[in-house]
């Protein structure tokens, strides 16, 4: 191989993808939950919008739409990190996600922008299963993933641009640059031929997050950047201990599950429970009262069903069941998140005060009335 | 019962596998270098995005805007724009997004007796007040000028 096919098909700490993919995607359906959801009463106000591009035209998202939207991604998103992903599924999660912010200017976040290219990149991840990434106890899989490269490429080229925009304007840039340099090296620590590096880049951690906690940075990116950088930046035998403990009652739930004997004669039963379960997992939206989130969901259970195709008939008999349970996993999370957060409460709350204050009386007592029963 | 210590890593890629992925490599990184770039061509300054300019929370600016309509019977209404849409996109024309401006003016030259609208901004800062009209009409869609001074 020439030198730059080395530097993108070389070898990787499995547990890095693994560990990367579930965060970003966990973190993503918190995130559309609990910070997107509450601007949600902005969408479709005065029949006004502004996309972020013209192929939309003179569409105007109203506020179900949106929630439908941040709802489907969320659920989508939680029940891919909660189990094996599948590509169609990260498919269906970036075109949800990249939807929500694109379609209203109401939505200018930047870090909204890196995530939609992250999610690009893990469409390309492998779709890696606990025991695939730390099942060997005494060392690391490794294994070529070059998607897992152009993600810290991606996040390379921004804290470029972040420096050189910085150095442009006669700001210190040395930090950023820093962290860009840092993610350059980092992609490159596991492999054997480059021990050097696996001395070096856990000490490169330090840049990105003393440059994320050193100034006020818009909603949760510090929190996605730091975990990255975590992920990216630790030694191998710490993500590996990391990963194997956070994955070892899922790994052991798995491997129980597969020792019976009667597997396929249950397989009628598995594909009855499943159907099932994808019908009544979407019902827990009827107790989350936003508008569109109902919608949302049972796109959800829809996409699902789509993710799973033949599985439904043919083995492993029982990974539809776990699909179904991670749906399940995900729709009772959105519920919950909305009953212990204040998110239902600021939807309705900012959606009372702009009706009132484009004069709107009746739609502001009607908002005030369901902010008044979420407030916390 | 499959062994939790067989299930292998992903196969290293062949050869035509790593020249499609390496296409496809090349397209993703060059798009990401190109696209902040095109800060440097954009009309509209205050329009950073895509463009990892700014990763901090950045103030709105103090402003008064205003807008009117003239009819084709020459009589003169103010716009009421707090009335009219959300308060983001005011903050949005107060920043001189042109984007939302032009959209917003296009929008008030929707009904059929409309001549002209203009939508002004007052700001307390060094920029000074600044005028943008829209001719309605056959060109209502690349009419928008900006008039003002700072």
């Amino acid at each position: 191989m020439k030198p730059l096919e080395r530097y993108w098909f070389g070898d990787v700490a499995l547990a890095r993808p693994y560990l990367v993919l579930r965060f970003v995607l966990a973190l993503l359906a918190f995130d559309t939950w609990l910070n997107m959801i509450p601007q949600g009463a902005k969408y479709g106000v005065g029949a006004f919008n502004v996309a972020h591009f013209p192929w939309f035209g003179s569409f105007v998202p109203s506020a179900s739409f949106y929630l439908g939207v941040l709802a489907f991604t969320g659920v989508l998103a939680l029940s891919q990190a909660l189990y094996r992903p599948h590509r169609i599924a990260i498919v269906l999660v970036a075109a949800g996600y990249t939807l929500g912010w694109t379609c209203s200017l109401l939505d200018s976040v930047p870090y909204h922008y890196l995530l939609s290219l992250y999610l690009v990149c893990f469409v390309f991840f492998p779709m890696l299963s606990a025991r695939a990434a730390f099942s060997r106890s005494d060392q690391a899989p490794r294994g070529s993933v070059w998607a897992y490269v152009l993600f810290c490429v991606t996040t390379a080229i921004v804290y470029f641009y972040v420096a050189a925009w910085s150095a442009s304007e006669g700001e210190p840039y040395w930090l950023p640059m820093l962290c860009c340099v840092g993610y350059l090296v980092a992609s490159m620590q596991d492999r054997v031929e480059l021990p050097a590096l696996r001395m070096a880049a856990p000490f490169l951690v330090a840049a990105p997050v003393v440059f994320h906690l050193s100034a006020s940075q818009q909603g949760w990116l510090p929190i996605y950047m730091i975990g990255i950088a975590a992920i990216v930046f630790a030694p191998v035998q710490w993500i590996h201990g990391l990963g194997r403990a956070l994955t070892q009652p899922g790994r052991n739930l798995v491997e129980e599950r597969t020792e019976g004997s009667g597997i396929d004669e249950r397989a009628s039963q598995v594909f009855y429970l499943s159907l099932l379960g994808l019908v009544v997992a979407p019902m827990i939206s009827m107790f989350i009262d936003l508008p569109g989130v109902k919608t949302g969901c049972t796109l959800t259970a829809i996409a699902m069903l789509l993710v799973m195709g033949r599985q439904l008939y043919f083995t492993p008999r029982w990974r539809p069941l776990w699909r179904v349970a991670s749906l399940f996993g995900g729709c009772l999370a959105l519920w919950v998140t909305m009953a212990a957060s204040n998110a239902r409460f600021d939807y309705y709350h900012e959606g009372a005060l702009d009706a009132h204050r484009r004069g709107d009386h009746d739609t502001a007592m009607m908002l005030r009335e369901k902010a008044d029963r979420y407030a916390p | 019962m499959a062994s939790s210590e067989t299930e292998p890593p992903p196969p290293h890629p062949s050869a035509k596998a790593r020249r499609r992925s390496s296409a496809f490599i090349a397209a993703f990184v060059l798009l990401q270098f190109l696209i902040p770039l095109t800060y440097l061509t954009r009309e509209d300054a205050s329009d950073e995005r895509f463009t990892w300019r700014s990763l901090t929370v950045s103030d709105a600016p103090s402003c008064e805007t205003s807008a009117s309509l003239e009819r084709f019977d020459g009589q003169r209404e103010d716009i009421p724009l707090k009335k009219l849409i959300h308060r983001d996109w005011l903050d949005y024309m107060q920043q001189d997004r042109r984007a939302v401006v032009d959209a917003f003016l296009r929008k008030q030259c929707e009904p059929d007796d409309v001549l002209q609208v203009e939508l002004v901004n007052r700001c307390d800062d060094g920029r000074g007040t600044r005028a943008y009209n829209l001719r309605c009409g056959g060109e209502r869609s690349h009419a928008t000028a900006r008039t003002a001074t700072r």
